[in-house]
């Protein structure tokens, strides 16, 4: 039997509909009908959020940019109150950090919303996905390698220069005895290990979360392209 | 803002391709709950696009495209039937099966090949088999026609080969 002699039943089929056991689910229907079947079912749906991908990772965004908020302000307020205002040094430094991540999560947010076209054709789509996931893992990977070093260097700058503090306090002096030099080897010694282990880390990590999806959008596309 | 005539003509325009969708659905899901999962996926995501939608293509090829979109992309709804089945013992396993009639049977042969194909495969075959041209599927899928022929006759071959021990084989 060929696969052309098989149009007609294909098209005459009516797959019963997901979960429901009703086989209303035919062509052609509805448009004609006044008991207007499919608007109870369907208006409810309308009202949901989307469990999609792209919907996944900007509620997963949106969780983070809630526990910066959540653990940064607490933090700021308490390093600018606290000990007579010694330290607020710290808040300024916690400060700066939420900035950047403020710029993060908006570049995110920006690659996210561009990350898929659905009303574009399949092929096209799968090229954008490809290509938006790519660069929204590159700019993940660079963020979440920098962060940490990023952050011991500017508490670094802070007590070394002993930035942002009122007069006639001591607090960073004394922490810090040793020579400039001294401290700065002793940073550095050890910043770069920790972020090179960070950096692999985030390299799994990321590939955990979405090397297997980039890999399938990938081989589609290929599939798609070869002749 | 979309008014409550828009919302009443998009659910009317939904509920007569509502065909369509279920058998997507029926395609790239193994289980009913994945299937009611990806079919309310694609309503969503159809509702969220309506807007944008300004007749410049068929209201069919959009939701095609939407429809196919949301399956592909979707990795979740890749999840592989709890029960394999292997190509050698397929024909003996379908003719255990009671069916209602001959065009029943070819049908769920029919998906039972096609739950073998790729992705890709999938939905070429579904469009193949809602009688749309090549270059309606050029539309939908962004594939030359050149390379949707080639690829069509590929996969009727496979399908060929994959029933060919069956009391109906497909070709």
């Amino acid at each position: 039997m060929e696969l052309d002699s098989l149009k007609e039943i294909w098209r005459d089929s009516a797959p019963e509909a997901p979960g429901t056991g009703d086989r209303t689910g035919s062509g052609n229907h509805g448009v004609d009908d006044d008991r207007y079947p499919g608007r109870e079912s369907l208006l409810p749906l309308l009202q949901q959020r989307s469990r999609g991908p792209v919907a996944r990772m900007r509620r997963n965004l949106r969780i983070e940019l809630l526990c910066i908020i959540v653990a940064y302000v607490p933090l700021i307020l308490f390093y600018l109150v606290e000990f007579q205002g010694r330290l607020r040094a710290i808040s300024l430094a916690l400060l700066l950090v939420g900035g950047l991540f403020c710029a993060y999560y908006y570049r995110k947010s920006r690659l996210l919303n561009t990350m898929q076209c659905l009303s574009c054709q399949v092929r096209s789509n799968l090229a954008r996905q490809v290509a938006t996931l790519k660069k929204y893992t590159r700019f993940y990977l660079l963020a979440s390698t920098i962060v940490i070093p990023t952050m011991a260097i500017l508490t670094y700058l802070i007590f070394h220069f002993q930035l942002f503090y009122p007069d006639n306090t001591r607090v960073y002096h004394s922490l810090s005895p040793a020579p400039w030099w001294k401290n700065s080897t002793i940073w550095l010694l050890m910043l770069v290990p920790f972020t090179v282990a960070m950096y692999y880390f985030n390299v799994w990590y990321i590939n955990k979360l979405y090397g297997r999806h980039i890999k399938k959008l990938q081989e589609l596309l290929r599939e798609m392209d070869e002749e | 803002m979309v008014s409550n005539g828009q919302q009443d003509d998009f659910i009317r325009l939904v509920d007569q391709h509502r065909g369509i969708l279920h058998k997507v659905c029926r395609l790239y899901c193994f289980t009913d709950t994945d299937r009611q999962d990806l079919f309310q996926e694609i309503v969503i995501q159809l509702w969220r696009s309506y807007p944008g939608f300004r007749g410049d293509a068929k209201f069919s090829t959009w939701l095609y495209r939407i429809a196919l979109n949301t399956a592909i992309s979707d990795l979740r709804k890749q999840r592989p039937p709890t029960t394999f089945i292997d190509p050698g013992e397929l024909p003996t396993q379908l003719q255990d099966i009671q069916y209602s009639g001959e065009k029943e049977q070819q049908l769920q042969l029919l998906y039972t090949a096609i739950n073998r194909l790729t992705e890709v495969e999938k939905a070429l075959t579904m469009l193949y088999l809602e009688d749309k041209s090549y270059q309606e599927m050029e539309e939908i899928l962004g594939i030359p026609q050149n390379n949707l022929r080639v690829k069509m006759n590929r996969i009727r071959d496979k399908l060929r080969k994959m029933t060919k021990e069956a009391a109906y084989g497909i070709g």
